[in-house]
């Protein structure tokens, strides 16, 4: 088993949140021995936002899966809420709610019986509940749908009632699979700032998988890059990014990028940080000038088809650390 | 990267466990969703009741006029009437754990195995409903047999014998759905099993003639069967106040205590397929 014990302060030099979630050594072995989740191990403080970024098949949703306890660990420990999700998983289930990557609701019952459904089954008082659901119907614009059959929503807002529903048990932990996937730009946007404003009005912990970086840089106030089963990375989006620099320089070079890394290492350019997928180089400009890559390059006699200058994403940081592209995952 | 664990030692006490619904709360909770689903299908309450209800009505007088009956006390008629729930029952079932794929392939059972209850209760909720379902369509079809002319001698302790062998094959039934259902990923692989699981065992339990006009070793087979105890039970109660089909299982003098040693048959199956579903169930739904 290959466990990697990353962990990360939420704020280093502040005062110190408490871990909601805690996970250690957590592993997923299927039947017919896929490997989905390889001993991984995080803490999630209360209130945090925390992302797990990873292409499909990463081990993401396995790890919510476990986590929420709809998938048997192979091995290690999870906790929520100080609860064991594996000896105790009916109190870990009753501190969490989980929006999964899939439609999970009742098509053919309307939007407000899913949600008294949800709110009898977490035992909310039916008096507390009537005031959720009518704070929730509101917040989240269910106004004019909640009294229909789910079968005739739109996928945006049978997302947005999946989010009310696992909102109406006040959960500690709230567990969101790729909450946008499938959804057009607009409504994705929208889902992201609705997310945001859970964050601010529940003060719940949210654990959110996603493959779009940009949602991880958006929300996130920690992030664990998942790739193949193990986290290969977890800190602040900020503090992923100071890794790689201010800037990358990024070149079409052929069908063989590796080769014109090593032809610029053989020049004398530091390329520990820079990676090559496909024909295209990244070389982050953080312990030298775009001006020094390219007459290394010159010198070497390599060409490069394209040229260009931008600042770092979390992309680079997958990058840098797999070498895979969560793009074409 | 920064190492770093978030310090042990401010970490306040472990917070009181919240709120989980009772078990009567849930399970009335997951019914009523049952209810809710099924009573928006009417197919699942009318198709499995379809047969049966043609077979009782048409096919039993008919039966009875060509075949000259059962040249006994019973009501030849009335003795296939009760035998159709032999039919009944197991369609019934076996409609009803179809939903428990449905809500597999929709997602919905992934938002139920999310919830604070037992998953046990998830089986149970679902058996409630089935088990209400099922009487409904035996009311149905015993009303409109006694319509249609068939004589039950109903008394006290007949109900009473009915009602327990009926609910204990129904729960049996439906454990064996719930099992299969679990068990086999496509509807159509489900949908195929239901010959097997429905009707088979309706032509080995004496459903159409008595156990003992088959050959010896299929009537031994028949004897095992709980469909088998269950019906001679039933006919026991409303058609056969001798107990000639309990006889014809046991072979004792006390009609009584055949009635007490089928119906405990028919528990054991009932108890044991139950625990089976729910294990099984329980397995099966969290990888």
């Amino acid at each position: 088993m290959t466990t990697h014990a990353i962990h990360a302060k939420l704020e280093p030099d502040g005062p110190v949140s408490l871990p909601i979630v805690e996970v250690s050594g957590l592993r997923k072995t299927y039947s017919g021995g896929v490997e989905a989740v390889k001993g991984i191990d995080f803490e999630i403080a209360a209130g945090e936002v925390f992302g797990l970024l990873g292409p499909n098949g990463a081990g993401k949703s396995t790890t919510i899966g476990m986590l929420s306890t709809t998938i048997a660990p192979s091995g290690g420990a999870a906790r929520l809420a100080g609860f064991d999700v594996a000896t105790q998983p009916i109190a870990a289930r009753s501190v969490s709610s989980v929006v999964f990557q899939d439609a999970v609701v009742d098509r053919n019952l309307s939007g407000r019986a899913n949600l008294v459904l949800h709110a009898r089954l977490w035992a909310v008082a039916p008096r507390d509940a009537k005031a959720q659901i009518a704070d929730l119907v509101d917040a989240l614009g269910l106004g004019e749908l909640v009294d229909r059959n789910v079968g005739s929503y739109s996928g945006g807002e049978r997302r947005r009632l999946e989010i009310a529903r696992a909102l109406i048990s006040r959960p500690r932990v709230l567990f969101l699979d790729e909450p946008t996937v499938g959804l057009d730009p607009r409504i994705r946007h929208e889902l992201l700032d609705l997310i945001g404003d859970v964050r601010e009005r529940e003060e719940t912990t949210i654990l959110l998988t996603t493959h779009y970086l940009d949602e991880a840089q958006r929300l996130c106030d920690r992030v664990a890059i998942i790739n193949r089963g193990e986290i290969v990375a977890l800190d602040r989006p900020d503090a992923l990014l100071a890794e790689i620099g201010e800037q990358v320089l990024e070149l079409r070079v052929g069908d063989d990028a590796s080769r014109a890394r090593g032809a610029l290492a053989a020049q004398g350019v530091p390329v520990d940080t820079a990676f090559a997928v496909g024909s295209t180089l990244t070389v982050p400009l953080h312990h030298c000038s775009a001006g020094d890559v390219m007459a290394a390059l010159d010198r070497a006699g390599v060409v490069a088809a394209a040229v260009s200058t931008r600042r770092p994403t979390l992309d680079d940081v997958y990058l840098r650390l797999t070498g895979d592209s969560l793009a074409a995952a | 990267m920064s190492t770093t664990t978030l310090p042990r030692e401010v970490r306040p006490a472990l917070p009181a466990v919240r709120r989980i619904p009772s078990a009567a709360g849930a399970l009335v909770t997951l019914a009523k969703r049952r209810a809710s689903l099924t009573s928006r299908t009417p197919r699942q309450i009318a198709v499995p009741l379809l047969g049966p209800l043609l077979l009782a009505l048409i096919a039993a007088p008919a039966l009875k006029a060509a075949t000259g009956g059962l040249r006994s006390h019973i009501d030849y008629a009335a003795f296939i009437d009760i035998g159709t729930i032999a039919l009944l029952v197991p369609l019934s079932c076996i409609f009803a754990g179809l939903s428990v794929i449905i809500d597999r392939e929709q997602g919905a059972q992934r938002e139920l195995l999310a919830a604070p209850v037992p998953r046990a209760y998830l089986v149970l909720g679902n058996l409630a409903v089935a088990l209400g379902l099922a009487a409904l369509q035996v009311t149905v079809l015993l009303a409109l047999a006694a319509l249609r002319g068939a004589h039950f001698a109903i008394t006290a302790s007949g109900m009473a014998w009915f009602l327990a062998a009926a609910v204990l094959i129904t729960v049996f039934t439906y454990a064996v759905a719930e099992t299969l259902a679990s068990r086999i990923h496509k509807q159509e692989d489900y949908i195929a099993a239901i010959p097997a699981v429905a009707i088979l065992p309706f032509f080995f339990a004496g459903a159409l003639f008595p156990i003992s006009a088959m050959p010896a070793a299929l009537a031994t087979i028949a004897k095992f069967l709980p469909l088998t105890h269950a019906l001679a039970l039933m006919r026991y109660a409303f058609v056969d106040p001798r107990g000639t089909g309990l006889h014809a299982i046991w072979g004792m003098s006390n009609v009584t205590t055949e009635a007490w040693l089928s119906l405990g048959v028919v528990a054991v199956f009932a108890a044991a397929l139950t625990a089976i579903s729910i294990r099984v169930f329980s397995r099966s739904a969290v990888g």
